[in-house]
């Protein structure tokens, strides 16, 4: 990723307004450990207390990195109940990145996000919907399946 | 604009600037053969 990647000016300019970038070795102890780090590139979305709030193992272009990333924050937003940042993440990877493998999760996670936030289950169903129309074979379409029968 | 990611090496520093700058940290686990 360090030659295709990261040299991406979409990408400098995504990491440098949104994220503190940090690189380590693989085999450097006791972090490799401490992540249980197996397989690289491991890329992981950490809060200000070093915890884990998303992970992707192997290579990324830049077109997948970047709302990648989004969904991490999003997620990391949605872990600490702040369901308006993590919609703002989840939006953006709908709005700006609907053609990415990062989308289905997004839309999944952002009915969730709103269900949460509003106890109205009306947007789980529309999740699903959504999912079945755009995405109607992938993982999270299949997970929102239950869904359909919100009345 | 900046010309390259201008990473973090030490998870110390970058929990340092995690809380300093209000964001994230992005880690990536490297090959580093």
């Amino acid at each position: 990723m360090d030659a295709g990647t990261y040299p991406n000016e979409a990408v400098i300019e995504f990491i440098h307004q949104n994220v503190v970038p940090l690189q380590v070795a693989s085999d450097q102890q006791p972090m490799a450990s401490d992540f249980k780090v197996t397989w690289t590139p491991a890329l992981l979305i950490l809060d200000q207390e070093g915890n884990e709030h998303h992970r992707t193992v192997g290579f990324m272009g830049a077109d997948e990195l970047i709302p990648s990333l989004l969904l991490g924050i999003g997620n990391l937003h949605f872990n600490g109940n702040n369901f308006k940042k993590a919609l703002s993440s989840y939006e953006n990877i709908v709005s700006d990145f609907s053609e990415s493998d990062s989308a289905p999760e997004a839309i999944f996670q952002r009915g969730v996000s709103l269900y949460k936030s509003t106890s109205d289950p009306k947007p789980l169903k529309e999740a699903y919907e959504y999912l079945q129309d755009k995405y109607p074979e992938n993982q999270w379409t299949k997970r929102a399946y239950p869904y359909r029968l919100i009345q | 604009m900046e010309k390259k990611v201008n990473w973090e090496t030490e998870l110390v520093k970058a929990l340092e600037r995690s809380k300093n700058e209000g964001k994230p940290i992005f880690l990536d686990f490297f090959n580093p053969q």
